[in-house]
């Protein structure tokens, strides 16, 4: 999957698809397989990219258990007491027990830097299926696979007992654990919709059009061309060593003000080093060619990257996966 | 050590760690150690735990006694903590487990070996009174074969576990799981896990190689 950060604004609407869609059950509660965070910012779980895991020079990192806290609970609502109690004049909606102190998207908007140069945007986050999953070489029972076809990394529950050692071991910290069925649970890339020739609903429901899916080697496709042929889309954390199968395009803010409101190209409103320290220093060349094809763009000619990455043709964006989910007799699951 | 025959027990009582008929017998204590770091199975496991964090749990007493039907262990240990529900993601719950061979000869520290399998009695302290009855041929080959043949009943006082893990001596599973009879011998080992330290899997404390389990024939 290639996710292009210049488009996202933030609507949390690829979360929902995905909630509706596969963590509805009990134990799920607090689970996001997808999330989307204010850049910078502490993120999903809280301080992830400080828990450790992955590799360092090619061998295990030791990793950190996330608590429930870091994720943030399924906080529950005084929704009746608003909506069914005749208070609705008197009471607010408030989170019902103790006041949380974090939760799935606590500092959204926050961001960096002063006004007027202040600067945020938009993480979208899923399991990145990688190709080096430190999940699965983590796992004591081999009960993680890595599918042979298209390298979607699943758990399977009746091998999983629990023992959360994939959860130390993720960089990225995309596994969830379940308590009500005892077993780590995790993003599926839709699976069951891939095999059907339907992306997944994080990217179809994408009102931004910020996804793209596909087969990273089709060259016919918008992933080979966006991460091998243009370069411009980026894994996440690189040196986790995961070798991350999600890219992203990096983000071009607005220029910065100078203190007499005038605008200064000297340098850009989002420091480089910050995002070096997200998408490595491959980052400054992919925000070289982005720059240079917006250009072009401004200037009356044409850019086939611009094109692509505009998505004018919808469909266009699924590498082939592009059959409507609403024309398919799906079975009901168990 | 030898297990004793106890005629027709009911059993609930059996079951009961605080049965009166373990007063009149002599527990074997046993010394446990931690399982080795290197022969966890994978790399990130042997990186984040190197022997000296295994093995919290250092001496185990172990009890038997049979009624020609069923087969009870009682295990008792010192653990200051009782670690029962899974509160959070951080969170580990203590267990302990019989290892017996299905096949004579099945290695202990390997957990069996491709076709000479070995048997555990689980106990873990979230699941109540269901025990789990665990096959595994070689490292990281444990699977749980059922969930009802074998059952716990575990209290903690004052620090410390009071564990009993049964079943029937001779079970009816096509599975390979141990087979005893009264008069017969064979071998056991113990395994503790200590919840509050991350322990699971095969990070824990183990009684070294088999021990003579011997059952006294039906009098
Ligand atoms: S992101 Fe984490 S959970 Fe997903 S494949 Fe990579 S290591 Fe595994
Ligand atoms: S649905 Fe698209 S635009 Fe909205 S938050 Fe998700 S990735 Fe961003």
């Amino acid at each position: 999957m290639v996710m292009d950060l210049n488009k996202c604004i933030g609507c949390q609407t690829c979360t929902m698809a995905c909630k509706r869609l596969w963590t509805r059950d009990e134990g799920m509660e607090y689970m996001w397989w997808n999330t989307v965070n204010t850049m910078p910012g502490r993120g999903t779980p809280r301080d992830w990219e400080q828990m450790g895991g992955g590799f360092a020079d090619g061998q295990p990192r030791p990793g950190r258990l996330p608590t429930r806290r870091d994720f943030g609970e399924a906080w529950d609502f005084n929704h009746d007491e608003v909506f069914f109690g005749g208070q609705g004049d008197k009471v607010h909606l408030q989170v019902k027990g103790e006041a949380p102190d974090w939760g799935p998207n606590w500092d959204e908007d926050q961001g960096a830097g002063e006004y007027p140069n202040a600067y945020y945007f938009y993480l979208p986050r899923i399991c990145n299926h990688c190709t080096h999953p430190a999940c699965l070489e983590a796992c004591p029972r081999q009960a993680i696979v890595k599918r042979e076809e298209d390298g979607i990394v699943l758990i399977d529950e009746d091998r999983c007992r629990g023992y959360r050692f994939c959860m130390e071991a993720c960089p990225y910290k995309k596994i969830y654990f379940n308590h009500q069925k005892k077993v780590s649970q995790k993003c599926i890339f839709c699976f069951p919709r891939i095999d059907q020739g339907v992306a997944t609903a994080c990217a179809r429901q994408c009102p931004g059009r910020v996804r793209f899916v596909g087969y990273r080697d089709d060259q016919s496709a918008p992933i080979w061309k966006l991460v091998d042929q243009w370069k411009v889309a980026l894994p996440l954390h690189p040196e986790f060593g995961t070798e991350p199968n999600v890219f992203y395009v990096p983000p071009i803010a607005p220029p910065r003000l100078d203190a007499d409101g005038n605008v200064d190209e000297s340098k850009p409103r989002i420091p480089d080093e910050y995002l070096v320290s997200l998408f490595g220093p491959d980052v400054l060349r992919a925000l070289e060619v982005l720059k240079g094809e917006m250009a072009k763009t401004r200037a009356g000619g044409r850019s086939e990257l611009m094109d692509l990455l505009i998505g004018h043709k919808w469909k266009d964006m699924f590498g082939g996966f592009d059959r409507d989910p609403a024309s398919i007799e799906w079975e009901k699951g168990a | 050590m030898n297990v004793r025959y106890l005629a027709g027990r009911d059993p609930a009582e059996l079951l009961d760690p605080a049965a009166p008929f373990w007063k009149d017998s002599r527990p074997e204590p046993l010394r446990l150690v931690g399982t080795p770091s290197s022969l966890q199975p994978t790399a990130a496991v042997r990186a984040a735990w190197p022997d000296a964090r295994i093995g919290a749990i250092g001496a185990v007493t172990v009890d038997a006694v049979h009624d020609g039907t069923q087969l009870a262990f009682r295990l008792e240990w010192e653990d200051p903590s009782e670690d029962r529900a899974i509160g959070d993601t951080t969170v580990f719950p203590d267990a302990a487990a019989v290892l017996l061979p299905s096949v004579p000869g099945a290695p202990v520290i390997t957990m069996g070996a491709p076709g000479v399998a070995v048997n555990a009695w689980y106990w873990r302290a979230d699941e109540e009174r269901a025990g789990r009855q665990v096959v595994a041929e070689g490292l990281g080959t444990t699977r749980t074969v059922d969930h009802e043949l074998v059952r716990t009943h575990a209290t903690w006082k004052e620090g410390r576990w009071q564990v009993v893990i049964a079943r029937a001596l001779r079970v009816d599973s096509k599975e390979p799981v141990a087979q005893l009879r009264a008069g017969e011998s064979t071998g056991y080992a113990v395994a503790v896990w200590e919840g509050s330290r991350g322990e699971r899997a095969g990070i824990k404390s183990y009684s070294g190689n088999w021990r003579e389990l011997v059952l006294a024939p039906v009098a």
